[in-house]
């Protein structure tokens, strides 16, 4: 191929079938769909395909109030009714008062960027079925001026989703999906070696064992994702905490392991 | 190219659309498969397979067309035609009859029995009837249908004496989602009930507050001063389980009316309905038929309906004290180390309500339903009757 490809960035480790799932979504121009368990590194990996080919990248956050609208444009209406009310100038040109929203903004730009649609399973159930259009086409219209936005390179979508909803089939028919498994023994070694290259070995290994322990904890509520990993042994470093001490003492296992229940369970029931 | 893949995938039940076929071609024509079967794979499966939960179906579409591995564990259409015999059971004797009710003496060893039954199916290659070693009509081994055995897997047949094991294969269960026109409507009233209308919520002002919009203009000098308001929402969430073991069959069209008035009473802020089969396991299944892969994690579930969900269990309890408490006691799936009884447990310790609706309850205590007993210790347990049903609302009503 002779467009740029992705590849592993010197803080991002991915595995071949993630590399292979963004490369296949750049060639066929297709939204990649990411799920997989919270920490996986799911926001991660757009920032570091945006590194990797040198393009910008365009966070749009989703949250339950978000609308598919949001995206496109706002039509400032109150702002016009109060400039109105004040004999404000501009008030007659209607573009004063639109303004773009991220996929607009990813549009418009001159060049080709990285649009990421973080956690699209947080909005409403309807929320992916009304940007069908807008990114398959890569244009919407504003109806306030009667123009029409097209993209002016196709942005590289990459949407998340932590499968708190199922999202429409429609939708998932038009993206190349993959599951970001939660990473092996091997994998998170390495993936703590990208952030840490001088961690101590033991301290490493122990801390990995005692978190995966946990993560076999079947009351557990919530399971400690990689991210809190990565944080806790950084706290172990800073901390100086000896390799040793870490499964009696559990030092600053509140990195980890986040709701109260949790932890009296960690307590009572860490082999 | 590789059609018959398609039509592979298709048959183990993925939904995939000609659109997502040509982009797979499409991708295969750009080269991104590199010519090497692993990388086809995944790329097959990043652009045909849309969750993680359909991987499985996917892996056995890809091994039969590529490796040529015949999955065995299925039962095959000439085991399902060797048992399709309903005259027989016309030739059970009265007596023996009256041996099969006295199964609560009768001690099986279901490990055994399962072990036997999966190295019979792999052997057996012609018809049985009336035989004490093969699977077969009459007979007196524990696996087949029509026979004098209690307590063994039934494979195909109707459920005569609900007694097997298993009903390996069996695919008679509808869909409760077929709509039917039947009056559900005091089932619907009785859903009315879960109603906790609340503006405290945790949702942003949406609406426009015409009076205190007029009111703060009007104190503002007839400057337009706008005000905002939470809209009126039901804030009840409900988690429907629903039982769909062989026990339930008799109670189809119950069920049915249950499901359909859950269905239509779309004043909930978030209805969740997954199925099990005798009891509560790691797995629940999305839809009747209770077929193995197409599931959730239970854990999944807490994760993902917090405790707040109002949970509503129906199932007639009825199962064998070690579908109960044994941890290898599910013999449809996985059992994820706990016992059915302990998997119960985290129900109930997880969601702050729940209930038991049961079509088919013993008056008080019964005895002779151990499990029945011991799920009734643990849930408040109401018959499925309209009157049952409206107890139910309030105690998940309740406050306190």
């Amino acid at each position: 191929m002779a467009e740029a490809t992705f590849n592993s960035t010197q803080d991002y480790v991915a595995s071949k079938e993630l590399l292979s799932s963004v490369n296949v979504a750049i060639a066929l121009k297709k939204p990649l769909l990411i799920k997989g368990e919270p920490g996986t590194g799911k926001t991660m990996l757009a920032q570091a395909v945006a590194n990797s080919l040198g393009k910008r990248l365009i966070i749009w956050n989703i949250k339950s109030t978000t609308k598919a609208q949001d995206g496109l444009y706002m039509y400032d209406t109150i702002q016009r009714l109060y400039d109105g009310q004040f004999g404000e100038e501009g008030v007659d040109d209607i573009a004063h008062y639109i303004k773009l929203g991220k996929l607009g903004e990813a549009f418009e730009s001159d060049e080709q960027v990285v649009l990421l649609i973080d956690e699209i399973d947080k909005a409403d159930l309807e929320f992916p079925n009304d940007l069908l259009w807008e990114l398959d086409q890569m244009e919407f219209y504003i109806h306030e001026t009667k123009r029409t936005v097209k993209a002016k390179h196709r942005p590289i979508v990459i949407i998340t989703s932590n499968a708190e909803k199922e999202l429409p089939d429609a939708f998932l028919r038009r993206c190349i999906f993959h599951y970001i498994d939660f990473p092996n023994q091997e994998l998170m070694e390495e993936i703590i070696r990208t952030h840490y290259p001088d961690v101590e070995e033991n301290l490493m290994k122990n801390a990995m064992k005692i978190f995966y322990d946990i993560r076999s904890i079947r009351d557990i509520r919530k399971k400690p994702s990689t991210s809190e990993l990565i944080d806790w042994i950084n706290a172990l470093q800073i901390g100086g905490i000896p390799a040793d001490k870490l499964r009696e003492q559990l030092p600053f296992v509140g990195v980890v392991v986040k709701k109260d229940e949790d932890l009296e369970t960690v307590r009572q029931q860490l082999p | 190219m590789f059609s018959n893949f398609f039509y592979k995938c298709k048959e183990k039940g993925l939904n995939i659309t000609l659109g997502e076929w040509l982009d797979l071609q499409d991708a295969l024509n750009q080269g991104l498969c590199e010519s090497s079967l692993t990388q086809f794979y995944y790329v097959a499966r990043m652009i045909l397979v849309k969750s993680e939960t359909e991987y499985d179906k996917f892996d056995m579409a890809f091994e039969e067309c590529f490796k040529g591995v015949k999955n065995e564990t299925e039962v095959g259409k000439n085991m399902l035609a060797w048992l399709d015999k309903p005259e027989m059971s016309k030739l059970l004797h009265e007596e023996e009859k009256h041996w099969l009710n006295q199964i609560e003496e009768i001690h099986v060893d279901k490990d055994d029995v399962e072990e036997k039954f999966k190295e019979r199916l792999k052997d057996q290659d012609s018809e049985h009837n009336g035989g004490s070693f093969w699977i077969g009509t009459m007979g007196k081994t524990q696996f087949g249908n029509t026979g004098g055995n209690v307590g063994g897997v039934r494979v195909g047949g109707s459920t005569g004496y609900q007694s097997a094991f298993a009903v390996v294969g069996a695919r008679k269960y509808r869909d409760f989602r077929d709509d039917k026109v039947i009056d559900n409507r005091q089932f619907q009233l009785a859903f009315r009930r879960l109603r906790q209308f609340s503006t405290k919520l945790d949702i942003p002002k949406t609406e426009l507050d015409i009076d205190g919009t007029i009111d703060k203009t009007c104190n503002n000098g007839g400057y337009l001063q706008i005000e905002m308001m939470k809209p009126r929402k039901n804030a009840v969430k409900l988690l429907l389980l629903m039982d769909s073991g062989g026990t339930m069959i008799p109670y189809t069209k119950l069920l049915n009316d249950l499901f359909q008035a859950v269905n239509k009473s779309n004043h909930y802020k978030d209805v969740k309905v997954y199925y099990f089969h005798n009891c509560i396991y790691s797995k629940l299944y999305k839809t009747p038929e209770c077929d193995n892969g197409d599931w959730i994690d239970t854990e999944w579930l807490f994760r993902n309906a917090d405790s707040d969900y109002k949970v509503l269990i129906v199932g007639d309890a009825a199962m064998a004290p070690e579908e109960l408490y044994s941890d290898t006691g599910n013999y449809r799936g996985p059992n994820g180390g706990l016992s059915g009884y302990q998997w119960l447990q985290l129900v109930k310790r997880h969601y702050k309500r729940v209930v038991w609706l049961n079509p088919k309850m013993a008056p008080g205590r019964a005895p002779w339903r151990e499990a029945e007993t011991a799920i009734k210790e643990m849930f408040p347990m109401y018959k499925l009757t309209v009157k049952g049903l409206n107890e139910a609302m309030i105690k998940l009503m309740a406050t306190k």
